[in-house]
């Protein structure tokens, strides 16, 4: 063996060598999230990043990519190295986006690792106080005069839109979908009488209802959800089999070694039962809610297809 | 009222809360004169700091950081016809001139002082008509937005310095700049080359290539700067006793109308000085003098972005619903320590409420104290020359651009509209009117839609809604206007 051989050798040996667990993590994780800074996936990225950092023993940042929907950084995390460096704070968009668009540059299911979610929260439909009765009243009038009722929602093609969307199908009345551009404008929209309802998370809802601003009539949960039990859910009132919740979750680009998944799959059980954590994502509107790699594919899975559904039956454009 | 605001003041004073109200200004102020880096980014950058204070202190010194930044965005502006933030590309018309002349020093005295009035007159509103502010806001929907956004449109060709059908052809432009993205009302995708485009091109990147980086290709061929005298005496930096006369009229105008532009949810600080601009040109006595270093031009747009800066907190606090992307964030921060915003805010939390509001005040003395002084210094930035100047700035610019969505798509636009802004002034063409046309272009077009969609397609809405009528009422007019003078004008000469 020659010198340079014997030189050379160990060197790829030790550049081949698998990453150990034991390893892992050994620089910092990037967490990705396909929208901007400030929201919902954003704050969330930033409140589980914060107790990683102190787990994992290496800072975990933020970087936000936002853009089309958020497929701009799940496109970017499907093709980024499965080393376990570059991860994705997942949102409930990621299976709409897969319903909704025409082609994406990658796969919603295959492309990515699924590690555990992170919050589960339903939207609340919401009206201005007093304007009606409850949901079947809303429905009732929906169906005497279809298009008289206006639907305020987040943007084409957003969860909200399609939980709207959904309503209609459901229920078999007839609303006129308004777009606004984001939760906030739908929901002045609706402070100021514009449209009659709007179906949003309960952080844009309930604080309005609290003050007496707006009524909510239903959750969009297939249960009742567990900190408003005195609301009714839509499937209940006007819509049977009616059943959306939104999520956020941790993922990361297909390939991950078990190990990897393994050692972050324990990370986030950790993060999520810390009660600091739990209070914020409670506050947030969403129910701390950890899961196994396999529990969160599969719900990624249904919900591609309840989408795909809506998306079909309601004639949204895709794009 | 007054005891409601003593609450508030007692609130900021106590030195734990005080301290983060002197860094979020300060750091507003540094992010403000950093090009392209934005008090979005910053906020949310600290976003996890304020996990570990309470409700009250965080939303202080978030709040500090952005208006704090509405001071530090003229300074680039004046000294280098570079915005540090979309809201001062208004003050680059005549601030830039004015340090080319050698004014620097009186022309950072004057946006000092009108960012101070401005915000002054916007923190006096929140203070006394925060409650009918906002239900007034809420009788804005979709046909008074498309009809005041089109008064709006108007009003930008008489922006530009030279001929009106120039301007209108850069109205024109930019409005095609701000449709490329996703159509509000379908979803489908307009001249969407890459899925970086789909959300629109960013205002950051066209503010900072049109104007920055056209400014610097511009100047690249010379490698000394022109020698420009620096006077920086008392004597040189305060106006004359005439010329502060003169601007009482533009500071209550510009603080009026930006607090009006700041309260209503979907229209901003950028839109205000855009308008308090116009509004000074069109009631001057020597319109000619705008975009040449007019004082009136410098200080009403200034007051008003500052005013607007205050009063966009109104939506927030009084209704809770924010109103662009930095007041959701400042939800954001209330909801994770606990705070639901809404419509009890006030009555439930009144030590925060008030005290946000009473920080406003003392974070407006802050920044002025700390302003003056440095105007000395920030003068002395025009005696570095070009060639040690512009590779910093260049840099700076990326990264400030970058930094906003984390997208290098958005730096290479950046250097496109550069090359752009190069062009379009080799051609004397002006930039201004492509910047409101990209902001105003949309707006018009989704509020118009909206409108038809809600109303079946029926415009006499414009003229039955009594606020639209107003505004469709104004229109009416200036077009009168421009189509009688311009046939005078004919008739004097053949030239338009």
């Amino acid at each position: 063996m020659s010198i340079k051989l014997r030189i050379a050798l160990p060197i790829l040996a030790a550049l081949a060598a698998p990453v150990f667990a034991a390893d892992y993590p050994e620089k910092t994780i990037r967490l990705y999230h396909g929208f901007g800074p400030g929201g919902n996936a954003d704050t969330v990225a930033r409140i589980v990043a914060e107790e990683m950092s102190q787990g994992l023993g290496q800072p975990v940042v933020v970087e936000s990519k936002p853009g089309a929907g958020g497929t701009v950084a799940s496109d970017f995390i499907s093709k980024a190295d499965p080393d376990g460096y570059s991860l994705q704070l997942m949102v409930g968009g990621h299976s709409v986006a897969a319903a909704l668009y025409n082609e994406l540059p990658y796969d919603a299911k295959e492309d990515f690792t699924f590690i555990s979610t992170i919050g589960k929260f339903p939207f609340f439909a919401a009206t201005q106080a007093g304007a009606f009765d409850d949901m079947a009243d809303l429905v009732a009038q929906a169906k005497e005069k279809p298009g008289s009722i206006k639907i305020g929602h987040a943007g084409v093609g957003s969860t909200q839109h399609l939980s709207g969307e959904l309503l209609g199908l459901l229920s078999g009345a007839e609303f006129l979908h308004i777009p606004y551009k984001g939760g906030a404008a739908a929901s002045t929209a609706l402070l100021g009488g514009e449209v009659d309802l709007m179906i949003d998370a309960g952080t844009s809802t309930r604080g309005q209802a609290e003050a007496g601003t707006f009524d909510i009539l239903g959750v969009t949960s297939g249960e009742r959800w567990d900190d408003a039990t005195d609301v009714p859910t839509i499937s209940e009132t006007v819509a049977e089999g009616y059943d959306v919740l939104s999520w956020t979750g941790l993922g990361g680009p297909a390939g991950l070694s078990d190990d990897v998944v393994a050692t972050l799959s324990a990370e986030m059980a950790r993060v999520m039962a810390l009660p600091s954590v739990q209070e914020k994502i409670t506050a947030l509107g969403a129910k701390p809610s950890a899961s196994t790699p396999e529990e969160f594919r599969t719900l990624v899975e249904t919900q591609i297809g309840v989408w795909t559904t809506v998306v079909k039956d309601a004639g949204v454009e895709k794009r | 009222m007054l005891e409601n605001f003593l609450l508030g003041l007692n609130t900021v004073m106590d030195p734990s809360v005080f301290v983060y109200a002197v860094v979020g200004v300060i750091i507003g102020q540094l992010i403000g004169v950093l090009p392209g880096i934005g008090a979005i980014t910053a906020i949310s950058l600290l976003l996890p700091v304020t996990f570990h204070l309470d409700a009250t202190t965080s939303i202080i010194m978030l709040a500090g950081i952005y208006y704090g930044s509405q001071y530090g965005g003229s300074i680039a502006s004046i000294l280098l016809n570079l915005p540090g933030t979309p809201s001062s590309v208004v003050t680059c018309l005549d601030g830039y001139p004015m340090a080319q002349k050698g004014q620097a020093g009186k022309a950072l005295f004057i946006t000092a002082t009108s960012s101070f009035v401005g915000s002054c007159i916007g923190v006096g509103i929140v203070i006394m008509a925060a409650i009918p502010m906002s239900i007034f806001a809420l009788k804005f929907g979709a046909p008074e937005y498309a009809s005041l956004v089109f008064l709006g449109l108007l009003a930008a060709t008489m922006i530009a310095t030279g001929s009106q059908i120039r301007s209108l052809a850069m109205v024109a432009l930019g409005i095609f700049f701000g449709l490329i993205g996703s159509d509000i009302s379908s979803g489908a995708y307009r001249f969407v080359l890459i899925p970086e485009m789909a959300d629109g091109i960013s205002l950051v990147s066209l503010a900072m290539g049109l104007f920055g980086l056209g400014e610097v290709i511009k100047n690249i061929g010379q490698k000394k700067r022109r020698a420009i005298d620096v006077k920086i005496t008392l004597k040189d930096i305060l106006p004359s006793r005439a010329e502060a006369k003169g601007l009482v009229g533009p500071l209550l105008r510009g603080g009026g109308s930006g607090s009006f532009f700041g309260a209503l949810p979907g229209t901003g600080a950028a839109i205000a000085s855009f308008m308090a601009y116009a509004i000074e040109k069109r009631v001057s006595k020597t319109p000619e003098k705008f975009g040449k270093g007019a004082l009136a031009g410098l200080s009403g747009p200034e007051a008003a972005n500052n005013a607007a800066a205050q009063t966009s907190f109104i939506p927030t606090l009084t209704l809770g619903v924010p109103g662009d992307a930095v007041m959701a964030l400042m939800i954001g921060a209330l909801i994770l320590n606990g705070v639901i915003p809404g419509p009890n805010l006030m009555t439930n939390e009144p030590a925060l409420f008030w005290g946000v509001i009473a920080s406003f005040l003392i974070g407006n003395i802050i920044l002025f104290a700390i302003n003056l002084p440095l105007i000395r210094f920030w003068v002395m930035l025009i005696r570095i020359p070009y060639n040690k100047l512009y590779p910093i700035v260049i840099l700076m610019i990326s990264a400030g651009v970058y930094s906003h969505r984390n997208s290098v798509v958005d730096v290479i636009m950046t250097l496109m509209f550069g090359v752009l802004g190069y062009v379009l002034r080799r051609y004397r063409f002006e930039a201004a009117p492509v910047l409101l046309g990209f902001v105003l272009g949309p707006m018009l077009e989704e509020n118009f839609r909206r409108t038809m969609l809600l109303y079946g397609g029926d415009f006499t809405v414009f003229l039955t809604r009594p606020i639209c009528a107003v505004f469709t009422g104004l229109a009416a007019l200036i077009i009168a206007f421009s189509i009688f003078s311009t046939v005078q004008k004919g008739k004097a000469n053949r030239s338009v």
